[in-house]
């Protein structure tokens, strides 16, 4: 199932990790495991979204913005005394609407997708700016409390009762994304489910049709409008998922474009990384996840090697491709040794 | 007017087709009987590709009807035209490059499990080479992109995988243009089988007179967007077909010297 593409991220990604686990002391421990995760798997999730969208040879530039919009929409519709979780439901349907509303003006309109979602880009995040007034806002079932208990402690042989702070996070919250394994589990769960989608349904084969031959999967009876549609619909959903865990792992949301537009890079440099081509037609949602996991432990590792934050995005750059030529490298090495 | 007869499995009227300036069918009139199989001709842009497009239902024409064993035929969708039993081999074969051969087979006719929706891979497979075999094409491998096969490969796919529907109408617009003279006889043997069977009827395109002569039953030839031939093979020969084609291109030469 794994490509040679990815294959080959795989082997890239491991060097990186070894790199730093012998040039940091503390690269390969549970505790920098847990500060690596948010490096990565919003980025997975989103990933595997765009990886659906440029199959089709399309892309989608408005995740970021769509991304910032489900928070603010989420905080909205909560405070409106709607309850949390038909809240983030009614939120990733607007996000679905979001996706329609591209595929639409690429499927059925026929702009490009670059540009349709580009003007999504400005109009979405213009519109959370104004729904948001600008204002940062504490994330709806996020917040963390706090209580004191009397607990009792032996020392020394005596029992002392002391009273002890205790942190309180609902379930609510531990489930969409601050919980600690939270955002992970989610992403390894939306992997899991969209390259089983891409590989074993009908939906993924006619992704690749679309991806590879627009016209011939038409004449073959394809619903190319349909598939295109379905397919921005899903990675807006993504991506207004992760702008919701992202929220409520920070327990508030920034109005921040900036921001939300580093994201959408990142998310596409991801899906890129793992092996899906520009041009569409090809593609794996584990290799997305690969990409965000090499993007993540290199983010990860530079600060650990205690890199200026100057400097981060500069080598961070740099590494990228170094990173896709030792690729490119490696699929020439693999392909010479197969009969590919 | 084409006159009526019972065993038309296919009827076209007065179809006429434009694209902006451009007039593809003026006036088409064309009947296909039961197990018989047509030889469509006409010159490069005469518009065949079209008339099969709209009989496919990837293309509306702009006026003029279709009937379907005597039914009124309308498809909305290559889909609609499926399940009205018809099956396409278009010009430009409609393969997806990046697919596997047995996944473009089965293209829009997947076998899936049941009650969850995934792809009968193996299945599929197995039936796939069965089909390939009984064409006699050879494709060692049926999991590689078609991308990788040559083009007498690629079209022996589309072909094989209108021959492997249970179509009772195939449409085959230039079966053998990218053939070597061996899958070309493949090819027009599996034609021939197919038409002993007698289950399906066959709208061929082709350019070789020789081949048309060979493998159909009748031949209507497209001229100036209107049917100007149809005629059996029996009574015809590649020496008419090239009469009515070589004065056609004087009378169009003529036509446009008399214009300037
Ligand atoms: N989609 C289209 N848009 C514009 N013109 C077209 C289109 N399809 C066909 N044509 C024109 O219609 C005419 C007939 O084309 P076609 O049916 O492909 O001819 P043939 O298959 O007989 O060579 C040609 O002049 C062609 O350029
Ligand atoms: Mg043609």
């Amino acid at each position: 199932m794994l490509s040679l593409r990815e294959g080959s991220i795989i082997v890239v990604t491991l060097l990186v990790a070894v790199y730093f686990s012998l040039n940091t002391s503390s690269f390969l421990t549970s505790a920098n495991f847990k500060t690596l995760l948010p490096y990565f798997a919003p980025f997975a999730i989103m990933a595997s979204g765009v990886v659906f969208v440029m199959i089709l040879g399309e892309i989608d530039l408005s995740i970021g913005a769509t991304y910032l919009f489900a928070p603010f929409l989420f905080y909205k519709l909560a405070h409106a005394g709607l309850p949390l979780v038909p809240a983030v439901i009614v939120a990733l349907i607007a996000c679905m609407a979001v996706g329609l509303v591209n595929g639409f003006f690429t499927a059925v309109v026929g702009i490009s997708s670059f540009v349709a979602t580009l003007g999504m880009l400005f109009a979405l995040e213009g519109f959370t700016l104004i729904i948001s007034h600008g204002e940062p806002v504490e994330t709806p079932g996020a917040q963390v409390t706090t209580s004191t208990h009397n607990v009792v402690h032996v020392i020394n042989g005596v029992h002392v009762t002391l009273p002890t702070t205790v942190n309180h996070i609902s379930t609510f919250a531990r489930i969409f994304g601050a919980g600690v394994y939270s955002e992970l589990i989610w992403a390894l769960l939306v992997v899991a489910i969209l390259q089983t989608v891409l590989t074993f349904t009908r939906w993924g084969l006619y992704t690749v049709a679309v991806g590879s031959n627009k016209l011939g999967a038409a004449e073959a009876g394809v619903r190319v409008r349909l598939v295109m549609m379905r397919n921005f619909v899903l990675c807006a959903s993504t991506a207004g998922l992760v702008g919701i865990l992202e929220a409520v792992r920070a327990s508030s949301v920034q109005p921040d474009p900036a921001g939300a537009n580093e994201i959408l890079f990142e998310a596409i440099a991801a899906a890129v990384i793992g092996g899906t081509l520009m041009t569409g037609g090809s593609g794996t949602v584990v290799g997305a996840l690969i990409g965000a996991l090499f993007l993540g432990i290199l983010h990860d590792g530079l600060i650990l090697q205690g890199v200026n934050a100057n400097y981060l995005l500069f080598y961070l750059g740099l590494a990228i491709i170094l990173a896709m030529t030792v690729n490119v490298y490696v699929q020439r090495v693999r392909r010479g040794a197969g009969h590919d | 007017m084409t006159e009526q007869m019972p065993d038309d499995v296919l009827r076209v009227e007065n179809i006429a087709k434009r694209f902006g300036p451009v007039t593809a069918l003026r006036d088409v009139n064309l009947h296909l009987r039961k197990g018989e199989v047509l030889g469509l001709l006409g010159d490069n842009g005469a518009g065949k590709s079209t008339l099969i497009k709209i009989l496919s239902g990837f293309q509306k024409q702009d006026s003029g009807e279709m009937f379907v064993h005597g039914q009124p035929y309308a498809p909305r969708s290559v889909d609609a035209a499926r399940a009205s039993g018809i099956e396409t081999v278009y010009q430009d074969l409609a393969l997806i490059d990046e697919l596997s051969v047995y996944h473009n087979l089965f293209l829009r006719r997947e076998k899936v499990h049941r009650p969850l929706p995934f792809l009968a891979n193996r299945e599929m497979k197995r039936q796939a080479r069965e089909a390939l075999d009984e064409i006699g094409i050879n494709i060692p491998r049926i999991d590689v992109a078609v991308a990788r096969l040559s083009g007498g490969q690629r079209q022996a796919i589309a072909v094989a995988r209108t021959a492997n529907s249970d179509a009772d109408i195939l449409l085959l617009d230039e079966p053998l243009a990218a053939m070597g003279a061996k899958e070309g006889s493949m090819i027009l043997d599996l034609v021939a089988r197919l038409k002993q069977e007698g289950r399906v009827s066959i709208i061929m395109i082709l350019h070789n007179y020789v081949h048309v002569l060979q493998a159909c039953d009748r031949v209507s030839m497209i001229q100036d967007g209107a049917i100007a031939l149809d005629k059996p093979t029996a009574e015809t020969s590649v020496e008419e077909l090239t009469e009515i084609v070589v004065n056609e291109y004087r009378r169009a030469r003529q036509q446009n010297a008399a214009q300037h």
